[in-house]
């Protein structure tokens, strides 16, 4: 819920500055506390007195930014799976003694080089007719 | 010598059909979900190493053919040189913003994903406030979501309904019946993917995938807009 008194409380609270810069990015004025940041950067935040379902949010590291950014633990947390941040939680000290597991979060690589290509390995059914022209 | 068809003819034919920046040469096979996987790592290792031929046959990659291998930067790589294109990067940001803030989709609702497209425009994950409105008419619509198994029946009217739709366009093909036929691959009556009907932008995985999904594919087209060089793109020619 977006009130002018909202709005100018929160500004008081941020900032000019981190106003701005919330402006570009989630476009709201919010203030809460950083839970924690993860490996790629990504500041999370919390304000228990917003709305249901708007009380964490995420800053990206990146400018051009991704929800693939957010690493697997952190997702569960914004995504309200899990009640306690990862940085808190004990039980996920441990995930990163899990051989099984993969080791870092790979990000989407969508629109980079590292973009997933298809490729065929079997012979073509078809073969395209080579034109040849007679020379007069 | 055979030239190495199968994906030449096939993004060739696809080109051929869309009259747009070629930013739109990038391939976004599989976005969302496959890049999350290690896959894309082989498979760039076995192209570069060339221990799989990539079309078969003799139509791999030879040195007499093409020379050295040598990298290329993608139209999306390629910075800012000189004045010009500065100012029409501004331009281009400002037609972007128009574009990616107001998609309206063309609705291809064939089966069960078109539920899950439907809860996007509930109020939880609220399609409205990304300025994302469901219109009937593909004259008024700048996305096309196909959402389902596409029919050999269906095909046809699909095609027509992209045709009619007006440039600039984009397609979301969405759930496995969509993008490759699916669960429905080997049937008889089945279009093995909507990309052998129309160009696609965006794929989204999932059997059907669910509403975040999707909404995760409309931020991937999104990012995909904000990049495009409309008019920079014209000027380099």
């Amino acid at each position: 819920m977006s009130t002018l008194t909202r709005t100018l409380g929160n500004l008081r609270k941020i900032g000019l500055k981190e106003y701005w810069h919330q402006l570009q990015y989630i476009g709201d004025t919010k203030a809460g506390v950083l839970v924690g940041v993860d490996k790629f950067g990504n500041k999370f935040y919390e304000n228990k007195d917003e709305l249901p379902l708007r009380t964490r949010w995420v800053d990206y590291a990146k400018h051009d930014f991704d929800a693939g950014h957010i690493e697997p633990l952190w997702h569960a947390w914004i995504s309200y799976a899990v009640d306690t941040p990862p940085n808190q939680d004990p039980l996920m000290a441990s995930a990163d003694a899990r051989p099984w597991a993969p080791k870092g979060h790979i990000p989407n690589r969508t629109f980079t080089r590292g973009a997933y290509k298809p490729y065929n390995t079997t012979k073509p059914k078809i073969e395209a007719w080579q034109p040849v022209a007679a020379p007069r | 010598m055979r030239p190495s068809m199968l994906s030449t003819a096939r993004t060739g034919a696809s080109l051929a059909v869309r009259a747009r920046p070629s930013t739109s040469l990038v391939p976004f096979r599989a976005s969302a979900a496959a890049p999350l996987s290690t896959s894309s790592h082989r498979h760039a290792a076995h192209e570069s190493s060339s221990s799989v031929q990539p079309h078969g046959g003799s139509s791999g990659y030879s040195l007499a053919r093409f020379g050295p291998r040598k990298e290329v930067p993608l139209p999306s790589q390629e910075g800012t040189k000189g004045l010009v294109q500065y100012a029409l990067t501004t331009l281009d940001i400002v037609a972007n913003w128009a574009r990616q803030s107001s998609l309206w989709p063309m609705t291809f609702g064939l089966a069960c994903c078109a539920v899950e497209m439907m809860h996007l425009s509930t109020p939880r994950y609220d399609q409205d406030r990304l300025g994302i409105i469901f219109r009937a008419s593909p004259r008024q619509s700048d996305v096309m979501i196909v959402a389902g198994t596409l029919t050999n029946k269906m095909a046809p009217a699909l095609r027509q309904v992209y045709d009619q739709m007006p440039d600039p366009r984009w397609v979301v093909s969405m759930g496995s019946c969509a993008n490759g036929g699916g669960y429905y691959h080997y049937s008889y009556s089945v279009v093995r993917g909507c990309d052998r009907i129309v160009p696609v932008d965006v794929y989204v995985p999932g059997c059907p995938p669910t509403s975040e999904a999707l909404m995760y594919g409309i931020f991937q087209l999104q990012r995909k807009m904000r990049n495009t060089k409309i008019t920079r793109m014209w000027y380099r020619k």
